[in-house]
């Protein structure tokens, strides 16, 4: 964070109040934690409450020794880093087109993409389902003339649409699409133009332009970019829900949420202890990227 | 073919990719829902596999469903009080004071923007626990403790939980974008506003504010679009309960297509949320006037 | 780095795959821990049986998820090729659908037909005569309730012969033992248990004890529906059944595995499954001596009677558009067997829906479900029709029963809600 402080003395007096505020917002941020830590390390948690007794580690330890905690990660991290990649090099592609057009359509364009997002995901489950098995029947046909009947299966759990690795990566990219392509597309706008206009001096194409001068330039947007949709596909479970069924796929979400009923009474401190470990990545993304946000967004929207 | 076609047509090559993948996945089935909002369409009995056409009825008994107001009224209290002011205030509040030189500024900055990783059935697991009702939930542990009686939290207040709970977790996203947003404003024009005999109250009115509104209006349109959307963590939290005081609209859809397994009624409540959230957006550029 | 795991991901996949190469595969959705583990203790047999291989599909749990995921897979042509209907009620509406594949045939020549309890192949029957589901389980619903804190206060443990003697027991309960004297379920997050396991041992004792017409119609509006509707109201209005866990998720949590164990709620109804999962050898909180400990009454009518309810026990069907329904029919079949049954009713505590299984050593360990398997040989066993529409009914109910717990409504309200509800889902012809 390298913004000018102001240079006019502040009277101690305001700190104090800054650091009440502040104090009292970051009590709430933090507070609900409280519980989830200690019941993660409580070998008889209940939903309320109480110090750990007897302390335990054998909530985590479960996860990887009694359930298929390792899977669950490998396959959250193949999805959800696989559709943060695509969102990077689509958005980091959109947003410079969209940035530097001045088509008719940009704007129709970019409200649609936006406002469609407020459709909420019930509402397009039963569509999507309909859309990926059409596709992933002919995907189906296209991978049984090429390979043998054995390894359909194990080929379809990859590139299949419905219960496979890609048609969940295409529906998270798609949907954190749209707040990617506005990222990039505003922090294009903060980019003058000039830097690409030596490079046309040079003649350079578009392709290099892109490549040697915007890309590098790009990074602190692309990595505000990526953290948001890396962050909200990661937590979502609904898509996962409904579209991976096969026991060599399921992710985070699903071991957390099967978790639940799936015996009459719910293991606290095993789901607190996945819910620990399920929140890591994303809190460590977080970290890392932390440092681009103030560059990215201090554009804000520019006519 | 000129340069400047050339360059257009590169520019549309470019975003091919996108207008691809969000068409087929994202647009595709709004405008499917759009189809199944006009069949009586469900996911049990005879119209599940030979849906009818039936014209605008669904819409029709849309607005005469009780319910459907109630999750339009109880989501609009849940932007507003969520998105509009609980999260902008405090993210504004938290970036403005960060800016200060304060010596736990890094340790503040991190445990604000935590509740922002959390993923959204954990979010929904952590706040069952904070707010059960009962003397030894968490919230009222802690209240207990100053003398507070327990409350029971979710069924006595619900709308106000799930604000609170919402507001937790994106102080953060304001928080950051209202960072950026402060940190493009020169300093010099606020220390220039300050010799001539500002008051900081005021510098913040009439010099930072103006110059922060466009990231403003970029993080209220899209605040309001993801919460208008948000679905996972109310399911976990509350599934729309009690009665149905925290059935905002993605809630109230998800009941008519899954509970009551009408899929077109479902459609059509989603329609019409579209078509709102198109009005909302026209109202924040028309008053932000902002242009993109 | 990421390619080679990736790549060592598919090579174990593929490797998994290869060793059953040569077999087909049918694929059976199941939930539940128990339920797989019983599941799994006879799928090997199957396997060899008819040279397939068998893929266990684990689906979530709780139950609107299970059924969001399977509808959206059965509607769009997509779901496994055998799985469950989570209660009887909604096999109805599934079959009108098309989801099912007709059984009648197959049934009626399989060999576990003829020991069959008779109500469950009625249960089994649609009204078009064909059956759509397997009648391998049955749950049989009761009242149960501690006979020791009874015996302790000085309070009958005789059957209570009306509603209205069972409702005077449950007040001397709170005011001899100050505990909570009845609990029926009720509310939304009990899901379709508010149905199944409260509002349907009410409605067979009342004056109207069936919601299915005969041309396929619901009868709502019956003078019976506003009883039971009543009967809830007389037991939240006089604190006798525990309210607040009702309102809050897996409601059943704290009445049926805390406060009854620890003598806090005195009787509630209840599946047999009682006596091994809740309070039984399967419970995490059991209740030591719980056979001599619980005792159960059956459901008293409004003015007389006495019935014990069965339903199917989320009855297996055959997807209607799997790629291979014959051999799926046979391989359905065998989860009929006296083995997946006793294997069911070990891990479940619920009750073989054929006779010979009474004569299983395996079943015959399993004391406290003896006696209720020979009752329903004999015939005892009172069961709801079903028809299209029901899973809307269970879901009314919920929410009107809701709206009691939260004191919102009385029995004409509650009922109108009902009624409401169900004329919104499946039409204003359906009801009457």
């Amino acid at each position: 964070m390298n913004e000018t402080e102001p240079v006019v003395p502040r009277p101690r007096g305001r700190d104090a109040v800054a650091y009440a505020i502040l104090s009292l917002i970051s009590i709430y941020c933090a507070i609900p934690f409280v519980w989830l830590v200690l019941a993660s390390f409580d070998a008889n948690a209940a939903l309320f409450l109480r110090w750990p007794s007897p302390w335990t580690l054998n909530n985590y330890i479960g996860i990887f020794v009694r359930e298929g905690g390792a899977r669950w990660f490998f396959n959250s991290f193949v999805v959800v880093g696989a559709a943060t990649i695509i969102v990077l090099v689509f958005s980091g592609f959109g947003g410079y087109a969209l940035s530097r057009t001045n088509a008719w359509w940009k704007r129709p364009f970019l409200y649609t993409i936006i406002l469609v997002r407020v459709v909420p995901p019930p509402a397009l489950v039963v569509p999507l389902y309909s859309i990926l098995l059409t596709a992933n029947n002919a995907v189906a046909s296209f991978v049984r003339s090429l390979l043998a009947p054995e390894l359909m299966r194990p080929a379809m759990l990859v590139v299949g649409l419905i219960d496979g690795y890609l048609g969940l990566i295409l529906v998270f990219a798609a949907m954190q699409l749209p707040l990617a392509l506005w990222i990039m597309k505003t922090y294009f706008d903060t980019i003058p133009y000039d830097y690409e206009e030596a490079a046309l001096v040079d003649g350079a194409s578009l392709f290099q332009r892109l490549r040697l001068v915007l890309a590098p330039l790009a990074l602190p947007g692309l990595g505000a970019a990526g953290i948001f949709a890396f962050i909200s596909a990661w937590g979502d479970f609904l898509m996962p829900l409904i579209f991976l069924s096969s026991s060599e796929l399921q992710m985070l979400p699903l071991g957390l949420f099967r978790a639940f009923l799936r015996v009459q009474q719910i293991d606290y401190g095993f789901l607190s202890a996945l819910a620990i470990l399920y929140m890591l990545p994303a809190v460590i993304a977080f970290g890392f990227a932390r440092r681009y946000f103030v560059q990215t967004f201090s554009g804000g929207v520019k006519a | 073919m000129t340069y400047h076609q050339r360059t257009a047509r590169q520019l549309q090559l470019l975003l091919l990719p996108c207008v691809l993948l969000v068409g087929a996945l994202v647009v595709y089935p709004a405008l499917y829902s759009i189809y199944l909002s006009l069949t009586n369409a469900s996911l049990v009995g005879v119209a599940a596999t030979h849906p009818r056409f039936v014209g605008t009825r669904n819409y029709v008994r849309l607005f005469a469903d009780g319910g459907f107001w109630n999750s339009l009224a109880v989501t609009f209290w849940f932007v507003l009080g969520s998105a509009v002011i609980g999260q902008f205030v405090l993210g504004l509040a938290a970036a403005v004071l960060l800016r200060r030189p304060l010596r736990f500024k890094h340790l503040i900055n991190s445990i604000i923007l935590l509740p922002n990783a959390v993923p959204e059935v954990v979010a929904g697991f952590i706040w069952i626990s904070m707010l059960a009702g009962g003397d030894h939930a968490t919230l009222n542990r802690l209240l207990g403790a100053l003398g507070i009686p327990p409350v029971r939290w979710l069924q006595d207040f619900p709308l106000a939980m799930i604000i609170v709970v919402n507001t937790w977790r994106g102080i953060a996203s304001a928080m950051i974008l209202m960072t950026a947003g402060l940190s493009a404003v020169p300093g010099e024009i606020r220390e220039a506003a300050r010799i001539d005999g500002a008051s900081p109250r005021q510098v913040f009115r009439f010099i930072t504010l103006p110059l922060i509104m466009p990231t403003i209006f970029l993080y209220m349109l899209v605040s309001t679009v993801t919460t208008i959307s948000i679905f996972g963590f109310i399911y976990a939290l509350t599934r729309g309960g009690p009665g149905n005081a925290t059935e905002i609209i993605g809630i109230y859809i998800y009941n008519q297509s899954f509970t009551a397994f009408q899929l077109g009624y479902g459609s059509a409540v989603a329609v019409v949320t579209l078509i709102l959230s198109l009005a909302i957006g026209l109202v924040y550029v028309r008053a932000l006037k902002v242009e993109v | 780095m990421f390619n080679g795991r990736i790549l060592a991901g598919i090579s174990v996949a593929v490797a998994l795959a290869i060793g059953s190469a040569q077999a087909k595969t049918i694929r059976i959705a199941e939930h539940r821990q128990a339920r797989i583990d019983a599941l799994k203790t006879v799928v090997p047999d199957i396997e060899k049986k008819y040279n397939v291989h068998i893929e266990v599909v684990e689906y979530p749990a709780p139950e609107k998820d299970y059924l969001t995921k399977l509808l959206t897979e059965l509607r769009a042509g997509n779901a496994p090729d055998i799985f469950t209907a989570p209660h009887g009620q909604d096999v109805a509406d599934m079959a009108a659908a098309g989801y099912l594949a007709p059984l009648t045939a197959e049934l009626k020549a399989w060999d576990g037909y003829a020991q069959s309890v008779d109500a469950a192949k009625a249960m089994a029957t649609g009204k078009d005569g064909q059956m759509y589901v397997l009648p391998a389980m049955l749950n049989v619903q009761q009242i149960y309730y501690r006979r020791d804190i009874l015996e302790k206060a000085g309070i009958s443990t005789a059957q209570p012969k009306t509603w209205a003697e069972l409702l005077d027991r449950a007040k001397e309960i709170k005011a001899k033992t100050g505990a909570y004297g009845l609990l029926f379920p009720a509310g939304v997050t009990w899901g379709g248990g508010s149905f199944t396991e409260g509002f349907r041992l009410l409605i067979v004792g009342t004056s109207t004890p069936q919601i299915a017409n005969d041309d396929g119609t619901l009868n709502l509006t019956s003078p019976g529906i506003k009883d039971a509707f009543g009967f809830y109201a007389d037991l939240i209005n006089n604190d006798l059944m525990p309210i607040q866990p009702l309102l809050e998720p897996e409601p059943w949590v704290l009445p049926k595995y805390q406060m009854f164990p620890a003598g806090k709620l005195v009787a509630t109804t209840s599946g047999s499954w009682c006596y091994i999962y809740d309070w039984g050898p399967e419970s995490k909180n059991p209740i030591p001596n719980v056979t001599e400990v619980v005792g159960s009454w059956e459901v008293p009518g409004k003015q007389g009677g006495q019935y014990v309810l069965v339903d199917l026990e989320s009855p297996w069907a055959v997807n209607s558009k799997s790629p291979d329904v014959g051999l799926a029919k046979k391989v359905m079949l065998e989860l009929g067997s006296v083995k997946a049954d006793v294997a069911y009713a070990q891990n479940l505590g619920n009750i073989p829906g054929r006779t010979d299984a009474a004569a299983d050593p395996d079943f015959q360990k399993l004391k406290p479900l003896v006696p209720i398997l020979a009752a329903l040989k004999n015939g005892t066993g009172t069961y709801l029709k079903t028809a299209e529409g029901f899973s809307a009914v269970a879901e009314g109910v919920a929410r009107a029963t809701e709206a009691q717990l939260r004191k919102k409504t009385d029995a004409a309200g509650a009922q109108k809600i009902l009624v409401d509800y169900v004329k919104e889902v499946v039409g204003d012809e359906a009801v009457k």
